[in-house]
């Protein structure tokens, strides 16, 4: 996983980003009311003066706005929307959609015999197969609620004896998007509880006992464990761990997961369970890379494919879609060249004392670039320093092999060899190399020459704490709510003024386009920038009926060129403003993949969808609001 | 009847209504002022001129009537006043409030052409959820509830879900709903359809003692039978256009015929009437008169109910013994009638 750096946005940074305001989720948020808002009067306005003549036709659109305002707004009871949203609530569970519950549990428990039991990582196969697995049974769920409720309702006139009660408009829009949240919730929470069940049990196994242990001739224990599960594990102990002649040692990570090991007294060897499951707590640092004479750089070296590297434009909000942002916002891998000057230096903030008490814990995921073969038998090596951020003290780099595609971890003692001003001598992290902010440098090189290394500002932090692994699914699933809440929102507003299939097929292809949202941007990007991949739709088509590869020049005359790139402009900036206008739906799925990972999903990212969550279901409820008050229900 | 009694009755509760609500206007309830509706398709192109420029006032305290024939715009007009369509041209007010303003309807209840309910709700909490629509009280509302389903004579099924019940059943659950609220206008779309003899009369018997109580009551409907026997004003209504206007008393009376109703004519008597009436230059028929379909049925059904067991059949039409069932109906309505 590699977190973009809207990632890293603090709530704040996000809602009014400081220094392009432009960029803004609040800007964004306001554009899309008053739009909403100007649109919704003409439309209003066109309607009424079809049905009432022009002048009648303003004063009815005024009074519809009046009486939001004046009468509908503050006169909506609580106990209305409450009794509403029993309705909904009860009308669900006893056209038994709690049946669904029972088929995610049926589909647990086939899971096992699709989910690959050999891969590298199981955790992350289980935690993303249950996520989403949820999320889109969820999702499918609120979208045939939502949409087919309220035209029922109406089809079968009951609306009839609901409309005629004191019942405002405002309170049958709220009384179905509560009331059917609740019923997500309700399904939620044990399918909640069954995917902690299936991901904790099917991950848990016990190593019942130990082979070939050898003893070193430092006392040293190596040895291995037995296999369990298609896996075995690795282990060294060192004499006289714990006290004694109790020993204690780790396991190697196999499979994502590594065990404790103990010798006691009599020598009889102790395999722990699997270390649980866990959400690291990242702590990340400002990169700075440098090139191979030393000097600052933006970047780290290109080694090829990433110049075209796109994605990442939804960050972007309203300046890409008035044109004035453009090009790729996604970072990819920086490289560093090996055996030269060439560096990626960290700068952590906040290195105290309290937040690592023993030492520090840093997780790389970095890549490798080879540009001669080598030895291939052994992997591309790296070094980590820490070192102060103003004075000459470092510590002697230690060297790392390269694992691609994995998280390796280092634990950095507290108390290291290192130069201070070309001295050699014993050093403390905090007292030695950590400023008086707080600040630590970490300075990662490659160490073979001709051979690249790279990184990415996410792909290298200090582990400042762990969740557990409960909480961290808790917060997936609440996004998985999230996005629940907001389909819900939607399929209530269009199910207002269309009938329920089509209802439900406009909030689909809300859904559809808001998860194609990248997509769109991106060709957005190449035509904006003029990269032949592909086109538009038109342009595609064409290309895939006359069998033309993607990145060739659009063979046809100049003519018919010019019209099809000019049409499909104009449906992709087109779809391109849609696409901005709705949620980001891909964003809050992906929140499974932090869980996934094993990262904790930051407090400010969930916050952030929540918040527009809320945005969107405020904008649904009014726009619901005005169709259904100007709706003739038994028309 | 007697009307003399009846005339009291209607005043004294007109006062109690007014003191309740303190309503100090003219007594006019609903108002329709030139109101016409145009059903128009998805274009806009006009497909129904269903209603043309209605005016009727309803009084309070008064059943009105609704006639006509299918089609005919009575729908409509309830619809109209319920806010359930908006106008074409012109306008309606309820309790002196244009039909959308959401707040007359805390006043209302509506009992709609066929019960439109929640067929996964039982009784009580189809009743329990209008009530919360109203913003009763716990309490208050399961007294009401209990009084209606005991009213509409649901007590034993109370508990069980609508998509079980009778069309009867639900028709009683419909009505509970509408007055749920204790309304004081009460809009019955076609209140008798779908209703057994029995439940056609407790539903008439109904409409009377919300008269009684006050309420003002409008109906639609093309049971003429029922219109005659509860309203007191009737509009007739065809292809959207108003007809007739009045009480039903005064349009239904014969100007140029009198009837006179007597027990028990000896052939003696009768023969001197009719000389009398021929001496006076005039021509009479005298004969026994027929009673209704109606009393004939519940006549039987509340004498079953009686004497469970098997009744002996008289009319099996033998013209005689017709009409000698006949004499015994008459005879039923006669004591039926005291």
């Amino acid at each position: 996983m590699i977190l973009q750096p809207e990632d890293f946005w603090s709530f704040y940074e996000w809602l009014m980003r400081p220094e392009a305001f432009l960029e803004s989720a609040f800007l964004q948020g306001i554009v899309l009311f008053i739009l909403a808002i100007v649109i919704g009067l003409m439309v209003g306005y066109i309607i009424s003066a079809n049905r009432y003549g022009p002048g009648e036709g303003f004063y009815a659109v005024a009074r519809a706005v009046r009486d939001l305002i004046r009468f509908d707004l503050p006169g909506t009871s609580a106990h209305r929307v409450f009794a509403l949203a029993r309705l909904a609530f009860k009308e669900a569970i006893r056209r038994r959609v709690l049946f669904v519950v029972g088929l995610f549990v049926a589909m647990l428990l086939l899971a096992g015999w699709y989910l690959n039991p050999e891969s590298s990582d199981p955790a992350r196969l289980y935690i993303s197969f249950v996520l989403t697995a949820t999320n889109y049974l969820i999702l499918a769920l609120a979208l045939f609620i939502s949409a087919f409720s309220l035209p029922n309702d109406i089809k079968s006139k009951t609306i009839y004896t609901i409309v005629t009660k004191p019942v405002r408009a405002t309170e049958i829009v709220l009384g179905r998007m509560f009331g059917f949240m609740a019923v997500g919730t309700v399904m939620l929470v044990p399918m909640g509880l069954a995917s902690y069940l299936f991901v904790s049990r099917g991950l848990s196994h016990q190593h019942l006992e130990v082979v070939d242990v050898v003893e070193e001739a430092d006392g040293t224990l190596v040895g291995e464990t037995d296999f369990v599960q298609d896996h075995k594990h690795n282990f060294t102990i060192q004499p006289g761990t714990v006290e004694g002649d109790v020993s204690q040692g780790l396991t190697d990570v196999i499979r994502g997961h590594r065990h404790i090991v103990t010798r006691d007294a009599n020598g009889k060897f102790e395999i722990g369970p699997p270390a649980p499951l866990r959400a690291r707590i990242p702590s990340y640092g400002e990169i700075q890379f440098y090139d191979r004479t030393g000097n600052s750089k933006d970047a780290g070296v290109d080694i090829g494919a990433e110049r075209f590297a796109t994605g990442g434009y939804g960050s972007s909000g309203i300046s890409r879609v008035i044109g004035l942002s453009r090009g790729s916002r996604k970072v990819q891998h920086g490289y560093v060249e090996g055996g030269t000057l060439g560096k990626a230096e960290f700068v952590f903030q906040n290195v105290t004392p309290e937040r690592y008490p023993n030492g520090l814990f840093l997780d790389l995921s970095l890549r490798a670039y080879r540009s001669y073969k080598g030895d291939i038998e052994s992997g591309i090596r790296g070094s980590v320093t820490l070192k102060h951020p103003s004075k000459d003290i470092e510590t002697n780099p230690r060297t790392f092999d390269i694992n691609e595609y994995e998280v390796d971890e280092l634990f950095l003692d507290l108390d290291q060899e290192g130069t201070d001003n070309n001295k050699t001598r014993e050093l403390n992290v905090f007292e030695d190399l950590v400023d008086e902010n707080g600040q630590l440098i970490l300075v990662i090189k490659c160490l073979d020459r001709s051979q690249y290394l790279g990184v990415t500002q996410s792909g290298v932090y200090l582990r400042a704490g762990e969740n557990p692994f409960w909480w961290n699914l808790s917060k997936a699933y609440i996004s998985i709510w999230l996005q629940m809440a907001m389909v819900i929102a939607f399929g209530v507003m269009f199910s207002t003024f269309l009938s329920g299939p089509v209802a439900m097929v406009a909030t689909f292809a809300c859904v559809l386009l808001g998860f194609s949202a990248e997509q769109v941007y991106d060709t957005r990007h190449f035509i904006d920038s003029g990269i032949e991949r592909g086109g538009g739709p038109i342009e595609s088509m064409v290309r895939l009926l006359r069998q033309d590869a993607m990145t060739t020049q659009l063979d046809v005359d100049s003519t018919a060129a010019q019209v099809i790139k000019t049409t499909d402009a104009g449906i992709v900036y087109s779809l391109d403003a849609i696409a901005t206008a709705l949620p980001n739906l891909p964003k809050m799925v992906g929140t499974a993949e932090y869980a996934a990972s094993g990262f904790d999903i930051f407090g400010a990212l969930l916050l952030r969808h929540a918040t527009a969550t809320l945005g969107y279901c405020l904008l649904a409820f009014i726009i619901s609001y005005f169709f259904l008050k100007s709706r003739e229900i038994a028309a | 009847m007697d009307t003399d009694s009846t005339v009291v009755a209607e005043t004294e509760t007109v006062d109690a209504a007014q003191a309740i609500h303190g309503d100090s206007d003219s007594g006019v309830v609903i108002e329709t002022r030139n109101l016409s509706k145009i059903y128009r398709d998805f274009w806009g192109r006009k497909k129904v001129n269903a209603l043309k420029s209605l005016d009727i006032e309803v009084r309070k305290g008064e059943v009105f009537g609704l006639l006509g024939p299918n089609g005919s715009g009575k729908s409509t007009t309830i619809k109209l006043i319920l806010g359930l369509l908006f106008p074409s041209s012109g306008r309606v007010l309820v309790f002196d409030k244009d039909a959308s303003e959401t707040s007359k309807n805390e006043r209302i209840g509506y009992l709609p052409e066929e019960s439109y309910l929640y067929k996964f709700l039982t009784a009580e909490e189809t009743l329990d959820f209008y009530g919360r629509l109203f913003d009763m009280s716990g309490a208050a509302r399961k007294q009401r509830v209990d009084e209606l389903i005991k009213l509409v004579g649901l007590q034993g099924a109370k508990h069980r879900q609508l998509r079980e019940y009778s069309k009867g059943m639900t028709r009683r659950v419909g009505l509970a709903q509408a007055l749920i609220n204790d309304p004081d206008l009460v809009l019955l779309d076609e209140p008798t359809t779908g209703l057994d003899p029995i439940g056609s009369r407790e539903m008439k018997d109904l409409i009377l003692s919300l008269k009684k109580q006050g309420k003002t009551v409008l109906l639609c409907s093309h049971q003429l039978a029922d219109v005659q026997d509860v309203c007191d004003r009737v509009a007739i209504l065809d292809q959207g256009e108003l007809k007739e206007l009045g009480r039903v008393t005064d349009l239904l009376k014969v100007q140029d015929v009198t009837e006179i109703h007597t027990k028990r004519l000896t052939p003696e008597v009768e023969a001197e009437i009719r000389a009398i009436i021929e001496r006076e230059g005039g021509t009479c028929t005298i004969d026994n008169p027929t009673a209704t379909m109606e009393d004939l049925f519940l006549n039987i059904v509340r004498e079953s109910e009686a004497r469970p067991g098997a009744r002996r059949v008289t009319g099996t039409g033998n013209s005689k013994e017709a009409a000698d069932e006949g004499q015994k109906a008459e005879e039923n309505q006669g004591e039926a009638g005291q």
